[in-house]
């Protein structure tokens, strides 16, 4: 008893002491965390506004704002406002919307391969079955390391006719393929970018399902289901999320297609200098030095970045929430 | 959870990308400072180009010279760089004060306000004295825009061992030249009697100037553009016949075809004067075994042409002494020390504008390699059929990219030249209509 009620003054009043200190400790410690939070956030909102804010208004005017002739062209050279002009040339543009359904036929081959590809190795990985697990990792890992220049060099010499190994070992075998011929030009820039990728997309995974409670998976074991069943049926749905993430990087990183292609358009005509959208603005800017058309093109290709975006965050938000439930 | 975290910033960096692509202008350009003032106090006038013999013709005119030094810079052609050095140059306001630009490239330097227009600057004497079909090809609206170097009518570059071996007649028509490659293919597997380049969209434009195409028409202060006119069918389905008989081969404009040429599989060539030259260096171990007939016509007596190849030099918009480097430009096209110093370097027989060139260069030039036929008088006489009323686009450069980018379809695929052409349109006209050009357009 005695030892209750003696603390309890002293409780009081060092409580009380606190709560009439409050008020001025608090507001300093808001404050300082308000200004911890300010510098550590300003960088980042420092590059947010140079390599996005900046570029992204530059891009603005100058589809609206754009080299301007009359007649023939050959007067003087005037930079003013043409209103939506630059965005009907592009969207006119066949060669421009040859480039979005190229991207779009991308899209349809490369991501279900990477994606599929990604989470069946990530599985393996998981389900114990792989060996060497490290060593796997380390290789499937490597490849998203090295540059994608470097990359499509890489491939380039596997590529070429003439000196490459492959289509030498082929040609032993009586199969004459040339990889940069028309045909087979889109899936060789897809066997690229699934090799770039596969391994960054399948650590991705693995580090999700390493994050799967292990009760789950013992339930699942419990009631009877297989190594298959439980990778199908329920660590597949508990990793949605890091899915749906993975369709977005895929996605924009696909719509930025530019370095391997170009790199490769050098090799053949098959990949000519309008085949993304990349390269198209960068077409339009570099070789016809037109570059009202290039921003037009840019921000009709970032607007699409940012719906497409925007679709997919609001579906895997969705996701999540169903998760948390 | 970080995930969330991860997806905006990759999602903020992933979306400046196409921002960026579109915005980074340029930076660089060397050279033209407004110094203006050699150390001896001479005037100084920069010159960029890529012409062969540059060199020799720029220490040639110096040495000449007690006013004006030309400060020499060499660059790249212009599908390998050159242009686009000269562009950001111009962007970045220091231009050099003379650029060598080849014809299809003029309309589009300016209109991008990087060529100047050269009327009130050429003297009485250098335009009479310019070959007018040449002069012609940088007039635009009674403007001239670019003082021609040389004109490159296209000839019929032959093996004459073979032919007078097996009896061939050299072709006269493009009938009886179809009919010389079937004979050709007929006799044997490898051989074939030319090739279409699917990388030569300025060969077929020289085609399509023969037979009387107009791609771009500039009446009314208009561009018309008709790619797909009636001579481009007549051009286009020659070859396409051609292609699919397998009379010609058809393939880039590159080592595979230099190796057939050497290994003695490719017959003819049709080609600019100049190419005689390049030629002689490629494939010194063939001398003796060439010549050089003029180009098959439509039909026989005909007498129409077009060119291949061939420069002109301009000033830029950034040419701070432009009397000196016009003074420069007109002893560059016009005087023999000039052509003698150009042929000096034994790899060059371009085609003079000049006529008081021709007799240099054939003086200079060596035969040798061509058995000791008088090129330069089969040339003269070519030259003048030359069409004087055709005219370049303005976005020439993308224009043939993407006819080249089509033709390179052809072999696998079910498109067609013709095909290739009207593509080529299709991806022009947006361009020119984003200019603010005046545009009409029809199509086949």
């Amino acid at each position: 008893m005695t030892t209750e009620v003696t603390p309890r003054p002293t409780g009081r009043g060092s409580r009380g002491a606190k709560q009439s200190a409050r008020p001025a400790t608090v507001s300093s410690g808001r404050r300082q965390r308000n200004r911890a939070s300010a510098v550590l956030m300003a960088p980042f909102f420092l590059l947010l506004a140079m390599v996005f804010v900046a570029p992204l208004l530059t891009a603005l005017w100058m589809s609206f704002f754009a080299q301007d002739s009359s007649g023939l062209g050959f007067g003087p050279v005037e930079q003013s406002f043409v209103g939506l002009r630059s965005y009907t040339a592009v969207l006119g543009d066949p060669t421009f919307m040859g480039s979005l359904g190229l991207i779009l036929i991308f899209c349809l081959v490369y991501i279900p391969i990477v994606t599929a590809g990604a989470l069946s190795l990530a599985l393996l990985m998981d389900s114990g079955l792989a060996k060497l697990r490290s060593v796997m990792q380390m290789g499937l890992f490597l490849p998203h390391a090295v540059p994608g220049i470097i990359a499509a060099i890489i491939w380039l010499y596997l590529y070429t006719p003439g000196i490459s190994p492959i289509t030498e070992a082929l040609g032993s075998l009586n199969l004459e393929i040339d990889f940069l011929s028309v045909n087979l030009a889109v899936p060789a820039v897809v066997n690229i970018a699934v090799w770039t990728s596969l391994g960054y997309y399948s650590v991705i995974f693995f580090a999700a399902l390493q994050a799967i409670p292990r009760e789950v998976l013992e339930a699942s074991r419990v009631d009877g289901a297989d190594a298959l069943r439980t990778a199908v049926m329920v660590k597949v749905p508990m990793i949605r999320s890091s899915v749906v993430m993975v369709l977005l990087f895929s996605t924009i990183w696909t719509l930025q297609l530019f370095t391997e292609p170009m790199l490769l358009s050098h090799a053949t005509p098959a990949i000519n200098s309008r085949f993304s959208p990349s390269m198209y603005i960068y077409d339009a800017a570099f070789t016809r030095n037109n570059y009202g058309i290039a921003a037009a093109a840019s921000v009709v290709l970032l607007v699409a970045s940012m719906l497409i975006s925007y679709g997919l965050t609001r579906f895997s938000g969705r996701l999540q929430r169903e998760e948390g439930r | 959870m970080s995930d969330a975290v991860r997806r905006r910033s990759f999602l903020t960096m992933g979306l400046a990308a196409p921002a960026l692509a579109g915005v980074s202008a340029c930076s660089g350009g060397r050279g033209s400072s407004p110094g203006r003032r050699g150390s001896d106090g001479r005037t100084q006038v920069t010159f960029w180009s890529s012409l062969r013999g540059s060199h020799e013709v720029v220490q040639a005119f110096n040495e000449s010279q007690d006013d004006i030094e030309v400060v020499f810079n060499q660059i790249p052609d212009g599908g390998s760089g050159g242009y686009a050095n000269i562009r950001n140059a111009a962007r970045a306001g220091n231009a050099p004060d003379v650029i060598t630009l080849e014809y299809p490239q003029v309309p589009e330097f300016v209109v991008d306000g990087i060529a100047r227009d050269l009327t009130d600057l050429m003297s009485d004497g250098l335009h009479s004295k310019i070959l007018p079909e040449a002069l012609a090809r940088t007039t635009y609206e009674d403007r001239i825009y670019s003082v021609p170097n040389d004109l490159e009518p296209l000839v019929l570059h032959y093996r004459r061992d073979l032919f007078q071996e097996r009896g061939y007649e050299v072709p006269t028509t493009w009938a009886e030249f179809a009919e010389l490659g079937r004979r050709i293919r007929d006799e044997s597997d490898t051989e074939r009697i030319a090739n279409f380049p699917t990388n030569g969209g300025t060969y077929f434009a020289g085609f399509v100037q023969q037979s009387g195409g107009q791609w771009f028409d500039t009446a009314d202060d208009t561009w018309h553009v008709a790619m797909s006119d009636t001579g481009t069918q007549q051009v286009a389905s020659l070859w396409q016949e051609l292609i699919d008989d397998d009379v010609v081969t058809m393939m880039a404009d590159g080592e595979e075809f230099d190796a057939m040429l050497s290994r003695d599989r490719i017959l003819t060539r049709t080609s600019g004067a100049w190419d005689a030259g390049a030629q002689m260096s490629a494939r010194p171990g063939q001398a003796g075994q060439w010549a050089i007939a003029p180009l098959p016509q439509w039909e026989a007596g005909d007498a129409q042409l077009g060119d291949h190849g061939g420069s002109t030099f301009t000033l830029t918009s950034d040419s701070r002494e432009p009397e000196a480097a016009m003074e420069f430009i007109e002893w560059q096209v016009s005087h023999p020390d000039s052509m003698r110093a150009r042929l000096s370097a034994g790899t060059s027989s371009m085609f003079p504008v000049v006529e008081d060139l021709v007799d240099v260069a054939r003086e200079t030039f060596d035969d040798e390699y061509y058995d000791g036929q008088d090129i330069y008088t089969l040339f003269s006489e070519e030259a003048p059929k030359v069409r004087d009323d055709w005219n370049w686009g303005p976005r020439m450069t993308a224009t043939l990219q993407l006819m080249q980018d089509n033709f390179a379809r052809v072999p696998a695929t079910d498109d067609t030249l013709l095909d290739a052409v009207e593509a080529s349109q299709a991806g022009t006209v947006p361009d020119l209509r984003a200019l603010g050009l005046s545009v009409s357009e029809s199509s086949a």
